[in-house]
């Protein structure tokens, strides 16, 4: 089966694809592509929260998104070192849910692996988040990664 | 609202990129057409008399080679960055590239006010009674919160936003065509240069105002990374953009110029409706009014809309570079949008119309015209810069598919420039205490990042420090 993770950049994303590696079974997965996709004609293209690239280079910026996304490709692909699958990194441009749907129906893809987008003002204003309209939109099953509560949220309640 | 589909191409390695060179051209092209033409076209008809469609020609001449240099610097670095990445390459300057992003951020600031008080103009001819004041701030929000949203981002309503706007104008010139087939048009007027004093510095003047129709066309530099063969297609369509809307300007201004009284445009807020109330096509007058307001309202619209995303962009690059608080690199967790930057830069335009405001009840200066003339001192200054960072750059990253702009047009771009820069300064020297403050603002927002942004960074990590920036995002 041909898995695509999708990445943002954010740290979200990273943790939706940790969520795959912790439970899917590596010998049923040929490939995993992860996918990164620049927004040109957003005030940032592509934010990068995760690479160990943005840490190094804090305080030097080149204006590139692309490196932004190379970053984060990086650091998503990183989880699944070792893991088995063979894993390629795409960047795409244009509207994320739209290249996403794309890069699962060019690879024939059995699973679509995004992170939890928001809800509050996307819904007042009848326009989904990327997680929802590539949900709907999908040609396979898509699972979507909501984060783990924060710790400072989740206090112990039996001891 | 329909995906843009986009018609990537793979370049190998899964690098897909998505704006064709057709796209370019129309953003540029509606960058450039909705900043001045709609707002400005009264008062540089007031600073030339009827020939000022020759104070519109110049401009564009001047834009589009500073456009040129902008190409074959996008060629070479490709980035986001825009001017401030081609100073910082050229000299080296900490301080210079920190006072050139700084005067296009103001720049754009001004921009961003001059365009929503032009807006509330236009509206004010649809519906009088909401306050102008009242018209510019919803606008203002309401744009915000559509970029907060990234309804911006559809390539697809960006070009039908474009071709609206090219609309609109083409009405202006059949109305003109119209005028002259029957027979009623008088030529003289389009070499009339009414005003008092030397000619030359009359149409200099006009060129000063009508400057700010040209500008916008940098803030291509925005999708030069995202652009198919950017080698090939980023002159053409940049540079092809802009003489087209040159074109658009020169034909627009002589059909004004013929079908109404000159003075009657310099005294008017909306002075190409001005046009349009003539009643001269067999049309409905009203009817045509309210279309042509509308259609106006949209041009002014998508050219703020680029101006409010690149805001928060410069902002962003700026926290990037541990020179402005890092809260600026705050991204909102699902939305991906630079919340701060964008609430911040809303901000700063918000206070830049209520101050303008309140200096034009005390029966000081007209707002569109003062806010105008800051952005273009500002951009010139930079356009000036840019050029001559394309000379200086010359030789450096280069390989054969970097576009060379022509030497000796860049030298008479230059000369332009200034002289233009000269007589802006000259004419009204107080547009050198509002850049002043806009410019202030970036600097104590450096001085903030200067002082306490150690406590955005870890403890015991110094600015520039490999953990610094990474963290205040989280």
């Amino acid at each position: 089966m041909h898995v695509v993770v999708a990445t943002d950049g954010s740290p979200q994303s990273l943790a939706a694809a940790r969520h795959l590696r912790s439970f899917a079974d590596p010998a049923k997965i040929t490939t995993i592509s992860v996918v990164a996709v620049i927004r040109p004609l957003a005030s940032v293209a592509f934010a990068d929260e995760i690479s160990e690239t943005q840490q190094r280079h804090a305080g030097e910026w080149t204006g590139s998104f692309r490196e932004a996304a190379q970053g984060a490709l990086d650091a998503v692909a990183a989880v699944f070192d070792g893991w088995g699958p063979t894993v390629d990194k795409q960047i795409r441009s244009g509207s994320p849910a739209a290249e996403i749907i794309e890069a699962a129906e060019e690879s024939d893809a059995g699973l679509v692996v995004v992170a939890a987008g928001g809800r509050g003002i996307s819904d007042a204003f009848l326009v989904g988040s990327t997680a929802e309209r590539v949900q709907h939109y999908a040609p396979c099953p898509v699972l979507v990664v909501r984060p783990a509560r924060r710790p400072r949220r989740t206090v112990p309640r039996k001891p | 609202m329909a995906e843009p589909r986009t018609t990537a191409v793979d370049e190998g390695g899964g690098l897909r990129r998505s704006i064709t060179g057709a796209q370019l051209f129309f953003y540029t092209l509606g960058d450039v057409l909705g900043s001045g033409i709609y707002v400005l076209i009264g008062l540089v008809a007031a600073a030339v008399g009827g020939a000022f469609w020759i104070a519109f020609a110049l401009g564009v001449t001047v834009a589009a080679i500073t456009g040129s240099a902008y190409a074959e610097l996008v060629t070479k670095y490709p980035q986001a960055a825009g001017a401030a990445l081609y100073i910082k390459k050229a000299f080296g300057s900490t301080a210079l590239t920190f006072l050139v992003t700084v005067s296009f951020l103001s720049a754009s600031f001004a921009a961003t006010g001059s365009l929503a008080t032009g807006f509330a103009s236009y509206f004010a001819t649809l519906w009088e009674s909401p306050p102008a004041l009242l018209v510019s701030l919803v606008f203002l929000l309401a744009l915000v919160i559509v970029n907060f949203i990234g309804i911006t981002e559809s390539v697809v309503m960006n070009m039908l936003m474009t071709f609206v706007e090219v609309a609109g104008l083409l009405i202006i010139m059949l109305i003109g065509v119209w005028f002259i087939a029957r027979g009623d048009a008088d030529f003289g007027v389009l070499a009339d240069i009414s005003v008092s004093g030397n000619p030359a510095l009359a149409v200099l003047a006009g060129i000063a105002f009508s400057f700010f129709a040209m500008t916008g066309f940098e803030n291509t530099a925005n999708v030069a990374e995202e652009t198919i063969d950017p080698y090939r297609s980023f002159p053409r369509s940049l540079v092809g953009g802009m003489v087209v809307a040159g074109l658009v300007y020169v034909l627009v201004s002589m059909a004004a110029a013929l079908t109404v009284p000159t003075d009657q445009l310099a005294g008017s807020d909306a002075a190409l409706l001005e046009v349009v109330r003539q009643g001269i096509l067999p049309f409905s007058t009203d009817f045509m009014t309210t279309l042509f307001s509308v259609i106006a309202l949209i041009a002014i619209t998508n050219t703020t809309l680029v101006t409010i995303v690149t805001q928060p962009r410069i902002l962003y690059g700026m926290a990037k570079e541990d020179v402005v608080p890092g809260v600026f690199a705050k991204i909102h967790a699902t939305r991906r949008s630079p919340w701060v930057g964008l609430l911040f830069s809303a901000a700063v335009v918000a206070t830049l119309l209520i101050a303008g405001s309140i200096f034009v009840s005390a029966g000081g200066i007209d707002l569109v015209n003062t806010l105008a003339l800051v952005t273009v001192v500002l951009l010139l200054a930079i356009y000036a810069l840019v050029i001559v960072a394309c000379f200086k750059l010359r030789g450096q990253d280069e390989d054969g598919r970097t576009y060379r702009a022509n030497t000796p047009l860049l030298v008479l771009g230059l000369i332009g420039n200034l002289a233009i820069l000269g007589f802006a300064v000259y004419d009204d020297p107080s547009s050198l205490i509002w850049c002043a403050g806009l410019i202030a603002v970036g600097v104590v927002l450096f001085l903030i990042e200067y002082s306490f942004g150690s406590r955005d960074r870890p403890a015991g990590t110094t600015r520039g420090d490999p953990e610094a920036a990474s963290r205040t995002d989280a």
